[in-house]
């Protein structure tokens, strides 16, 4: 798969865990502590592919960096709000959609323009990076030092 | 070559210093962190450093705080050296100094604050300006603390070094604001459309969504929410985001970049990092369509008239 294949595929994971989350209701606590937590994980590893191996291969053909960052700390910003809201308060689910529209906002940029922009690097390249993302990825899944930074920014977003 | 064409060759090699975007990053990152362990003090707390209060950005104002402290210390220092200070003149220039200190971690505070949403070359130039203005920071608190153990000499010296750093930095720092533009105004302040003018159809509103169009070559953002039709600005005052791909979030627009809200009503920032309002429009419906017309405001009202229909 190549670079922004990989990229979107993650894109829809994202999408689908937050529109779950956006139908749960009131009640439903453990299904929202559960996809919280699952969209904490998917958000921290996408993060980290992206910084670390898309955007340094995009730099020279893609002026839409700063705006990438720019947007995944608004997408920080809110899911701290979205940890620190209780999974029963009524405000829940309007802080979700706020962090939905982020999320929406962000994968449209990319999809719609940064990803077109890195066709420039050739099919190849784009297939070599599809691997470096996924290997990444999985890697990622696999670590222990991810689920610590997963458990820990948890525990501190709760506590704050 | 002239001193303007050397100063415009160092800025263009700082802002094209991509090394540097590795740890600015980092920067950024900590500054996040730092704030998100404040909690709901992070939002408050931020508008206050960006100046969302004050109308435009704190920083400028807080930095006079340490050059105009720094500059009188070393008024002080000099009439000490040549022996025409008089007894009080070294405790003077120790208090100036510390007032200093105080004042410049105010501004490094709001500064960092500001920086956080600075793009490309302007983010480079800001971490410049922050790496040197912290070596003068740290060069002053090392001369207030020689002040107080008696080591004159050594600490004039480093005071004048501080000096020195904060004048250089304090131009990159006037390259961020009058180069860059970075807290100043980007709205659209023109004060068209004059009259009623349509823009799009009533179908083609969503209600509780923002709608981007452009009338008259102003770009302007529609809501149809509640009833009532909004319409305000399109482009962010903070950095000329396209508020038209904006969102609502409690009935406020959302800045799809650095997240600035909005009040439908007064176009007031009801958080920052944007510290101006965004202007707003007049909107009627008329056989389908909807008009807009620029609103007047508490900074004059809105002329009806040409100079050119006037002068007829």
């Amino acid at each position: 798969m190549k670079a922004d294949q990989v990229l979107i595929a993650h894109h829809d994971v994202l999408r689908g865990l937050l529109r779950q989350l956006t139908e749960t209701t009131d009640d439903q606590t453990a299904e929202r502590s559960r996809l919280r937590d699952e969209l904490l994980r998917e958000l921290e590893v996408h993060t980290q592919i992206e910084d670390e191996l898309f955007y340094p291969a995009v730099r020279d053909v893609s002026p839409l960096l700063s705006l990438a960052h720019a947007e995944h700390r608004q997408i920080d910003d809110q899911l701290a709000t979205v940890m620190r809201t209780a999974v029963d308060d009524p405000e829940f689910g309007t802080e979700v959609r706020m962090l939905s529209a982020t999320l929406h906002h962000h994968t449209f940029e990319e999809e719609e323009r940064m990803f077109p922009q890195s066709h420039a690097l050739g099919d190849e390249r784009l297939e070599q990076l599809g691997r470096q993302l996924q290997e990444r990825q999985e890697e990622l899944y696999r670590s222990g030092a991810m689920r610590l930074i997963v458990r820990l920014k948890r525990m501190t977003l709760r506590l704050v | 070559m002239s001193v303007r064409s050397r100063l415009e060759r160092t800025l263009g090699a700082v802002e094209r210093l991509q090394v540097l975007d590795g740890p600015g990053y980092q920067l950024e990152h900590g500054v996040a962190l730092t704030y998100l362990l404040t909690g709901r003090f992070a939002r408050p707390l931020q508008d206050l450093l960006h100046g969302v209060w004050l109308g435009h950005p704190l920083h400028p104002a807080l930095v006079t705080v340490p050059v105009g402290s720094w500059t009188a210390a070393l008024v002080l220092d000099g009439l000490d050296v040549t022996g025409r200070g008089g007894p009080g003149t070294g405790a003077a220039a120790r208090t100036a100094v510390g007032v200093g200190v105080a004042g410049a971690v105010a501004s490094a505070a709001s500064g960092l604050t500001d920086w956080q949403h600075a793009h490309d070359g302007a983010r480079r130039v800001g971490l410049v300006h922050a790496g040197l203005n912290s070596t003068a920071l740290a060069l002053y608190a090392w001369s207030f603390a020689d002040r107080g153990r008696r080591r004159p000499g050594r600490a004039r010296v480093t005071a004048a070094a501080g000096f020195a750093l904060t004048l250089a930095s304090s131009w990159l720092g006037g390259a961020l604001s009058y180069r860059h533009g970075l807290g100043t105004d980007h709205a659209d302040r023109s004060p068209e459309p004059r009259r009623f003018t349509p823009v799009l159809a009533e179908s083609e509103l969503v209600d509780g969504e923002a709608v981007g169009a452009t009338v008259d070559g102003v770009p302007v953002v529609l809501v149809a929410q509640d009833g009532e039709v909004h319409a305000v600005g399109g482009t962010c005052p903070h950095q000329g985001a396209p508020l038209g791909e904006g969102w609502l979030h409690r009935g406020e627009l959302v800045c799809p970049w650095h997240g600035s809200r909005f009040d439908l009503a007064t176009g007031e920032p009801t958080q920052g990092p944007s510290t101006a309002p965004l202007p707003c429009f007049d909107v009627r419906r008329q056989d389908g369509r909807v008009e807009v017309r620029r609103r007047g405001n508490w900074r004059g009202p809105t002329a009806t008239t040409t100079v050119e229909e006037a002068s007829r």
